[in-house]
């Protein structure tokens, strides 16, 4: 059993790190507390807008945020630590010498450049296999004091991310969403069965025992919704508008790669076919309005 | 020396001088006629001159005797008659056209009819300034002056007008050297006129962020169209503001004439560089009189701030905290481009041709519809407060747009948007379609115009009806949004407005309510 060094305040035990672990980068990370952020594969804006934001405001109070490298809510915790100079763990389903998938090369060449790493508990040259993830995902929870689950529909591995922290006796938190959208679903059951329930970065730091002083309420949207576009075009429009978290169209149209006036012509016909709404300069989208087919 | 004697007397002789008095931007030319006659001394003014004009016997008096002048002997008669007699006369800047025919009468002496004479006297002879002088010089040309003499402090202002010697004045000796004696009288040189352009005062490329409301400054700019922003406080409305004028096309000689004009009456202008290409921005506080605001006086109404801004910019921000019944008077101005103020002394016109830009919080804490920060109106307050905007003014706003905080975080970074110049060059490309087609801006376009000018391909006007019809939108709004997707359109390089322009321009609307 190690222990942390007492002078950073954190004084959680953690079981040694496996032996047979393969890392690129820098490892052993700094020491301080490691929070894994993990989710949907394919978030709402929201989703992917509280991972980004969250894992800033974690990475810039010292904690190193764990992920696995995956699309979505995973891309986008290690964008949002990359995004204030903090520290960042990708642990990977694959060979350390393999990323996967490939779109997350450049993400993967940025975490090894800023002082992160990549870590495998799979032997060099391992392909990406279905049945390794799972596996991968208990590493997630062994290498971290605390498991914060941002947008899991039902059955998501995110879920076995959770299971397996609350196996090795990690904590368990996840982040609340619509009541209305699929992908809160697995969120809003492990609230139920007694995870933490996560506003802002101040929630998690709470848990891992700091006593940081900072961080407003409510959580703050990015400014930057900095992970890399999904295709673009027009169809996508509607896609990246989220019923939750109200978007700028200057934020949509950098986020698409769309001119402007394009992007605002293409809010106000969402807005007469009923599928958008203004809120103050930004759009949201509409959802399940009752008596809407 | 004063009123040293055995100057040349012949009584009975009359002078006749020309000089000119302001009404507003229009000029009313006036004969100064002297008579000196034998009789028991007294020295009249005739001709409803009003206080200042009366107080000019005094100052014409020392200012003759101290220039070494000859003054009437004590047996003399004088009259000083300013023609037409049926106007009211004010104001100090018919002094050496006074002085000057006082001395002509004297030695059987007369002023060619091509000259005029313009400024206030000093007690010592000096010439002063007097506001307007661009104006007059303006009438008097009109009038078939061809030579103006003029304090020299005002010389260059004088000189932009053509076709008209000026001759700067620094003492009335001057004056009557030249026409009584034939000393020369040098006409006024204008200096090189400096580079009209300047740098405008702030770039767009120091604003953060506010992608939307970038895109709805230049779309306000390239139409001419008045511009509504309505946002938290801290959103950067009055930075955004600022950049419009330097989105325009540098003002063109004659709507720099025209900007002097004003500036001229008001005694505004800069003697050093009467002209100038920058576009005038005025933000005036919400605590402006009427009379501040669109102009005003007590006896002839002086331009007020809207035609200070005239051909740029007025910024009324918190236009909410403004009084109702002031920004009512900007109706006239707005639809016009002048205004027509009338006071006891008489009726005037000013211009006032401006682009509006107006900034108000959405409701009255400031905090409605921001992302963060929660709103503590009661909701019927936020309404109240939104309501009590509308109506006729911002029926005449074409560009109406949200704006939200920049993060904090994005301050710190460098701006990425494009420059002012960058902008502009698209603006100016977008006005000069516009003036190839209809003569006129955009914003200008009547309904009559928008059906017969402007081609709009048939799926775009399906949609702006369809919107129309669900939101219940007036006449009024109708065109507008017509007015801005022609205007999306131009900036695009189109021909005919396509239904991205429709919609981008139905999207320029505050709140969710139909903006009627």
């Amino acid at each position: 059993m190690s222990w942390r060094p007492s002078a950073t305040g954190w004084a959680m035990p953690r079981p040694p790190e496996p032996d047979d672990l393969r890392a690129r980068g820098r490892w052993p990370p700094p020491p301080g507390p490691r929070a894994a952020i993990v989710g949907s594969r394919r978030p709402s804006p929201y989703g992917e807008a509280v991972a980004e934001r969250l894992a800033s405001d974690l990475a810039a109070a010292g904690a190193v945020v764990v992920s696995g490298l995956a699309l979505g809510v995973d891309a986008a915790a290690h964008e949002g630590a990359l995004a204030v100079g903090g520290c960042t763990i990708a642990v990977l389903g694959t060979g350390v010498d393999i990323v996967y998938p490939t779109s997350n090369a450049d993400l993967a060449a940025r975490i090894l450049e800023r002082g992160g790493a990549l870590v495998s508990q799979f032997p060099d040259g391992t392909p990406p296999q279905r049945a390794n993830f799972p596996r991968r995902n208990w590493a997630i929870a062994a290498l971290s004091d605390v498991v914060v689950v941002v947008e899991a529909a039902e059955g998501s591995g995110a879920l076995i991310t959770a299971e397996a922290a609350l196996a090795l006796s990690r904590e368990v938190m996840a982040v609340p969403g619509s009541v209305f959208s699929p992908l809160s679903v697995g969120c809003h059951q492990l609230i139920r069965d007694g995870a933490g329930l996560v506003q802002n970065a101040r929630d998690v730091l709470a848990v891992l025992g700091a006593t940081q002083e900072v961080l407003d309420d409510p959580l703050r949207p990015p400014t930057s919704l900095g992970v890399a576009a999904p295709g673009g075009g027009r169809d996508a429009l509607l896609k990246h508008l989220s019923d939750v978290l109200p978007i700028e169209p200057g934020a949509l149209a950098r986020k698409l790669g769309l001119p402007l006036p394009e992007v605002l012509a293409r809010l106000t016909a969402l807005e007469m076919a009923g599928e958008a709404r203004r809120s103050g300069a930004s759009y949201v989208r509409l959802t399940s309005r009752i008596g809407r087919a | 020396m004063p009123g040293a004697g055995g100057a040349p007397h012949d009584p009975g002789v009359a002078a006749s001088v020309r000089s000119v008095l302001l009404r507003g931007l229009d000029v009313v030319p006036v004969d100064v006629e002297v008579d000196i006659a034998t009789g028991n001394p007294a020295f009249f003014l005739v001709g409803l001159a009003a206080g200042s004009v009366k107080e000019s016997r005094e100052r014409v008096r020392s200012a003759v005797r101290n220039s070494g002048l000859p003054w009437p002997p004590q047996r003399a008669r004088m009259t000083v008659n300013l023609a037409p007699a049926e106007v009211r006369k004010d104001g100090p800047g018919l002094d050496l056209a006074i002085a000057v025919g006082i001395c002509l009468a004297q030695s059987g002496g007369s002023a060619s009819p091509g000259d005029a004479f313009l400024g206030e006297l000093s007690l010592d002879g000096a010439v002063r300034h007097v506001d307007g002088v661009l104006v007059a010089a303006r009438g008097l040309v009109r009038q078939g002056v061809r030579r103006l003499f003029v304090p020299a402090y005002d010389a260059a202002e004088a000189a932009l007008v053509p076709d008209l010697d000026v001759v700067p004045c620094s003492y009335l000796r001057e004056v009557t050297d030249h026409l009584l004696d034939g000393a020369p009288a040098p006409v006024h040189e204008p200096a090189q006129q400096p580079a009209m352009w300047e740098p405008p005062m702030d770039d767009l490329a120091e604003v953060h962020g506010q992608e939307a409301a970038r895109r709805a400054l230049e779309v306000a700019a390239a139409g001419g169209h008045h511009l509504l922003l309505s946002g938290p406080p801290g959103s950067g409305k009055t930075m955004l503001a600022r950049c419009l004028p330097g989105l325009l096309p540098p003002l063109s000689r004659d709507e720099a004439i025209d900007l002097a004009q004003v500036r001229s009456v008001l005694g505004e202008l800069d003697p050093g560089r009467p002209l100038t290409g920058q576009r005038p921005f005025r933000a005036p506080h919400h605590t402006i009189s009427m009379a501040g605001l669109v102009g005003g006086g007590p006896s002839l109404a002086r331009p007020g701030e809207i035609s200070r801004a005239h051909h740029g910019v007025l910024f009324l921000d918190e236009l909410a905290e403004f009084d109702p019944g002031t920004l009512q008077a900007l109706r006239q101005p707005l639809e016009e481009g002048r205004v027509q103020i009338t006071r006891s002394g008489g009726s005037v016109a000013y211009p006032a041709c401006f682009m509006l830009v107006a900034a108000t919080n959405p409701c009255p804490c400031g905090w409605e519809g921001d992302p963060v920060r929660a709103c503590r109106c009661r909701p019927a307050a936020v309404d109240a407060y939104q309501r009590a905007l509308s109506g006729p003014l911002l029926d005449r706003i074409d560009l109406q747009v949200r704006v939200s905080r920049a993060p904090l975080e994005a301050l710190s970074e460098e701006p990425t948007g494009e420059t002012s110049p960058v902008v502009r060059e698209r603006v100016e490309r977008a006005r000069r379609r516009q003036q190839e087609r209809q003569g006129h801006l955009n914003s200008a376009l009547t309904r009559a115009e928008l059906r017969r000018l402007t081609g709009i391909r048939p799926e775009a006007r399906r949609t702006l009806e369809r919107w129309s019809a669900a939101r219940g939108l007036t006449a009024r709004a109708f065109q507008r949004a017509w007015r801005v997707a022609r205007t999306a359109a131009d900036l695009d390089g189109r021909d005919q407005i396509g239904e991205d322009h429709v919609l981008e321009a139905l999207g320029y609307r505050v709140g969710d309510a139909a903006a009627a």
